[in-house]
């Protein structure tokens, strides 16, 4: 039961923010802070009860029996990861939008149902259950996006909104092949793993579940959202995008789409991989040639997400753990850099272009460092998070006879292009004179950090650099769920 | 004849009658609370016949059998019930805007509440036809009543021109009906739906019975609303006053639907590989044809026309499982139980919209006169919010599972004929295509300001709502929400109502 508590509050907190008066911007933030953090010491609760294998905190309640859709709710070792990042970001994202005034109801209304369709996602044992909260989240995305957005905030919400449900399109159409392939009467993932899917059905139903998954992943050549959808959202929101929402697609390509779809996964992984590499090097290149510094991190996040794909496709043990194990530690950073980036430093300058910016290192010191920190976090420095995953992802990769060996060598070269993009973009931002004439900006120091900042910033950093010292703490946990699906990979002919 | 079978449209007849009576007597101040009086024994009738509808299944006062009928031509089954309720429901919810609307109106308001109860008559008959005279006298009293409300602003030009489109198209449409329905008696020598069931004396009658098929299904598409008989929809809701165009989009729609189910469950296997191809095809160019025209859009009248337009595109999907082979995997019921839990869903939803409409000032239905309403009325812009979601098909509200259940039964039929799987394809990019006009209505309501040069941005006077259609409009938001969440009930009771298509 304590794991739906995720959920609960979550809508709970919708529905308390939303009541309260628009006026009263300073409780509001405090009752969102207060129901962000017990989500995470919900999650947190989780992580350290759950034993290391099996689904935990199962409910299981009729729903609609005449679809066979079932109330039923639980958490395993992919699940887990997952929920934690959720609630990391969401304390975050209240914390780096502690200022925002403009509509602080609706605002954190919006905010706490998307949070809690995250939750739903992670947390459904039933594959219509799962589809109803994927779907859920597309209205709030829309909101965020659209009345407090930044860059061209109607284009890039619309834009996000058809990208996304174009994929839900593709999604309805597997589940439903799905549903009368399996001739089972049953949407519940237990029952569905256990149905008999003939090979044919699953070559076509595979590639139509990711792909529609994958569009919220970013898979290239999908993901155009990302980017700017990511730049116009409001720092919170941007933070739940690059940090959760991304992650609810590639949960469903691997969930949904590989462990239901073992035949179909074998068949496809070659092309996935192809694409997943397309993403790590296509993003690592356009984010080296963009000047918006948010475009920048909107590129990387695509490039990272290659690596999850990435992982994905090697249908490997180790290489399904750096998959997860990147969602996590993707969702850490990338909320991090887009906070950064979209609120600490922009709140400051009221520009984002790089080229107007001006030594910044000798004028915010303190930020800056704590951005390059996170830069080579992002990199895949040893230490953070992020190195532990992309190891993984590549070592999986080359033991993978679905991944050639061409693949993983392009994909190491991505590794080098992110090192190349993520240094050259810290030059640009902090220790170079200002390159654009005739801006207003006046020299001297910046103000300091608030202490909101300081511990959204130490609340992250901090996460990746506990599982990228111990990555054990997570890894132990996923093990056993994993192998279920991977045996299931080797079972299947 | 037994009486007791009629006894809900008698009761209606006599409503209406009874009204323009009372009109007689009623000083300018009151004739409003006519109104509240229709819909005060609207709600009577409703209850009554949900909660007792034993009393319905009364005794026999004289014996049927006609000529060229062989019953009664009418039958008060589950079914019929639950499409009678439907329409009640609409009719109370029409009756209570048009009171709100009624300042706007500027004619005789007796007439209007009288009318909207007769069309409530013809489509509460309509619910119960089994034979084709039924059908067309129905039909035909749904159609005149709304010659009559469509044109009830008789001062304004649109809604004039509004009456004489519906007017001419519907009678062109009722001529292609009454000569469908000539054919098929000429070929089978009954009138009853369940001669559609049998053999053809010979290859020519069935000929004619094939041709006269197509035409009843025209002019039945017409009173969908189904491309390409559609092309009255957008003007007519624009002219219409906002609860004609309310009634128009649910009641007249669900009849013909009604009808449409009943005659379908009838039809001979080899009649079916004919039906089922034609509304295929009908069901992808409705929906594309309605999504894409409302792109553009920006009259919310016409609007919603054109979505509607989709909508019976979307239904149509439903009503392919009753067109299957017999014995087919989803049996004509499942298809039907989508379509009704569709039509409820859409009920609910285009009539909050409606009420929501009515309360805009406004001479047009520009999407402008949205903007700033969340500020100016936060209950009508949550509440509008909810039915353009819930007609979206977005999760958790009841349009989800409605489209939901219609894509599920459609994608059945359709499977065993993978080159038939096109139609899915366009229905699910219909439901994409139409997310970018919905959420252009959610985006007038929340940032919509300075759309229109002419209007400032977050006009801040508040918009007040009188206490009742507050409290529908809550009830209306709840009832998506809640029904959409747990839908369980409502299926139950569908379950009876479809049995006659098991």
């Amino acid at each position: 039961m304590h794991a739906l508590l995720t959920l609960i509050l979550s809508f709970a907190g919708a529905l308390a923010c939303g009541l309260m008066p628009a006026g009263r911007a300073r409780q509001i933030r405090w009752v969102a802070l207060a129901f962000a953090s017990l989500g995470l010491l919900t999650a947190l609760h989780c992580a350290l009860r759950y034993g290391g294998s099996g689904v935990a905190d199962e409910v299981d309640w009729p729903w609609i029996p005449s679809l066979g859709a079932r109330l039923a709710f639980g958490y395993d070792g992919i699940s887990l990861p997952l929920l934690l990042v959720t609630g990391l970001v969401a304390v975050c994202g209240v914390l780096f939008t502690w200022e925002l005034k403009e509509r602080a109801n609706e605002f954190y209304a919006y905010y706490f149902a998307l949070v809690g369709g995250v939750y739903g996602v992670f947390l459904s044992r039933d594959l219509f259950l799962l589809f109803v909260f994927y779907e859920i989240a597309v209205v709030p995305k829309y909101f965020l996006i659209a009345i407090w957005g930044g860059t061209r905030k109607d284009y890039a919400a619309m834009k996000l909104v058809l990208y996304s449900f174009a994929g839900s399109a593709l999604v309805l159409l597997g589940l439903l092949g799905l549903y009368f392939g399996a001739n089972a009467s049953t949407f519940t993932l237990q029952e569905l793993s256990q149905a008999s899917l003939s090979a044919p059905l699953q070559y076509v139903v595979f590639p139509l579940l990711f792909v529609g998954f994958a569009v919220l992943a970013g898979m290239w050549p999908f993901h155009t959202w990302a980017p700017t959808g990511h730049v116009a959202a409001p720092t919170a929101a941007s933070m739940l995008l690059a940090g959760v929402v991304m992650k609810l697609g590639a949960y469903g390509c691997l969930r949904v789409a590989i462990g239901l779809l073992p035949l179909g996964a074998k068949v496809w992984a070659p092309w996935v991989a192809a694409l997943a590499v397309v993403n790590i090097v296509y993003g690592a290149l356009v984010a080296l040639r963009q000047t918006d510094f948010k475009f920048v991190i909107g590129y990387s996040s695509v490039s990272h997400m290659g690596f999850v794909l990435l992982g994905l496709a090697t249908l490997t043990q180790t290489g399904l753990t750096g998959a997860v194990l990147q969602m996590f530690s993707h969702g850490v950073i990338g909320a991090l850099l887009f906070a950064l980036v979209g609120a600490v430093i922009y709140s400051r300058t009221h520009t984002r272009q790089l080229e107007e910016f001006h030594l910044l290192i000798a004028r915010m010191p303190v930020i800056a460092w704590v951005f390059i920190l996170a830069g080579l976090a992002s990199m895949g420095l040893p230490g953070f998070s992020g190195f532990a995953a992309e190891l993984h992802v590549l070592m999986g990769a080359w033991q993978s006879p679905w991944v050639s060996a061409g693949l993983v060598v392009l994909a190491g070269a991505g590794v080098v292009a992110t090192f190349g993009y993520t240094l050259v973009k810290i030059h640009e931002a902090f220790f170079r004179p200002r390159v654009a004439s005739g801006s207003s900006d006046k020299e001297g120091l910046y103000e300091p950090m608030t202490a909101a900042e300081i511990a959204g910033c130490a609340l992250l950093l901090g996460s990746s650099l506990l599982v990228g010292l111990f990555p054990s703490l997570l890894t132990d946990k996923m093990q056993a769920s994993l192998k279920l699906i991977v045996d299931r990979l080797n079972e299947a002919r | 004849m037994n009486v007791m079978l009629y006894s809900m449209e008698i009761a209606m007849v006599l409503s209406g009658l009874g009204i323009l009576m009372l009109d007689l007597g009623t000083p300018a101040r009151g004739k409003r609370d006519l109104g509240y009086l229709a819909a005060f024994l609207m709600s009577l009738l409703l209850l009554q016949s949900v909660f007792m509808p034993e009393v319905q299944d009364g005794f026999s006062l004289l014996s049927s059998g006609h000529s060229i009928t062989e019953g009664p031509g009418y039958k008060l089954d589950a079914f019929a019930r639950y499409f009678k309720h439907l329409f009640l429901l609409a009719a109370i919810l029409v009756l209570l805007m048009a009171v709100d609307f009624a300042g706007t109106l500027r004619a005789r308001l007796a007439e209007f509440f009288a009318l909207v109860l007769f069309a409530l008559t013809g489509m509460s008959a309509a619910a119960s036809a089994t034979n084709f005279i039924t059908l067309f006298v129905s039909i035909e009293l749904i159609t005149v009543s709304f010659y009559v409300l469509t044109s009830f602003q008789r001062g304004q030009m649109r809604s004039l021109e509004a009456g004489v489109k519906y007017l001419i198209l519907g009678a062109a449409a009722s001529a292609v009906l009454v000569y469908g329905i000539a054919l098929v008696y000429g070929a089978t020598g009954s009138m009853e739906f369940a001669a559609l069931g049998k053999a053809c004396p010979s290859a020519e009658h069935d000929h004619l019975l094939r041709l006269g098929l197509l035409l009843v299904i025209a002019g039945l598409g017409f009173k969908i609303a189904a491309f390409p008989f559609q092309i009255w929809v957008p003007d007519v809701y624009q002219g219409a006053p906002a609860p004609v165009t309310a009634f128009l989009a649910v009641g007249s729609k669900a009849a013909g639907f009604a009808l449409l189910m009943r005659l379908c469950h009838h039809l001979r296997p080899d009649l079916r590989e004919l039906t089922l191809t034609v509304l295929a095809a009908l069901a992808g160019a409705t929906i594309l044809y309605g999504s894409l025209c409302a792109l553009r859009q920006r009259n919310l009248k016409r609007l919603f026309g054109y979505a509607g337009i989709a909508s019976a595109g979307y239904l149509l999907l439903g009503l392919l499982a009753l067109n299957a082979q017999p014995g087919a995997s989803p049996s004509g019921a499942q298809g039907c139980h989508a379509m009704m839990f569709y039509l409820a869903g859409y009920l609910i939803a285009v009539m909050a919209a409606f009420t929501v409409l009515c309360h805009l000032d406004g001479e047009d239905e520009d999407l402008s006169v949205l903007a700033g309403l969340h500020a100016r009325s936060p209950l009508l812009a949550t509440v509008l919010t909810l039915s353009v979601v819930s007609m979206a098909g977005l999760p958790p509200l009841m349009g989800f599972l409605g489209k939901f259940l219609l894509l599920q039964s459609a994608f059945e039929v359709l499977s065993p004929h993978p080159a038939q799987l096109w139609l899915m394809v366009v229905a699910l990019g219909g439901v994409v295509i139409s997310l970018y006009y919905y959420f252009g209505i959610l985006r007038a309501i929340y940032w919509g300001g300075g759309i229109s040069p002419g209007r400032p941005a977050g006009e801040s006077e508040a918009i007040t709502v009188p206490p009742l259609a507050r409290l529908l409009l809550i009830a209306c938001g709840l009832i998506l929400l809640w029904v959409g969440i747990f839908p369980q009930a409502l299926l139950e009771w569908l379950g009876d109502a479809v049995a006659l298509f098991r």
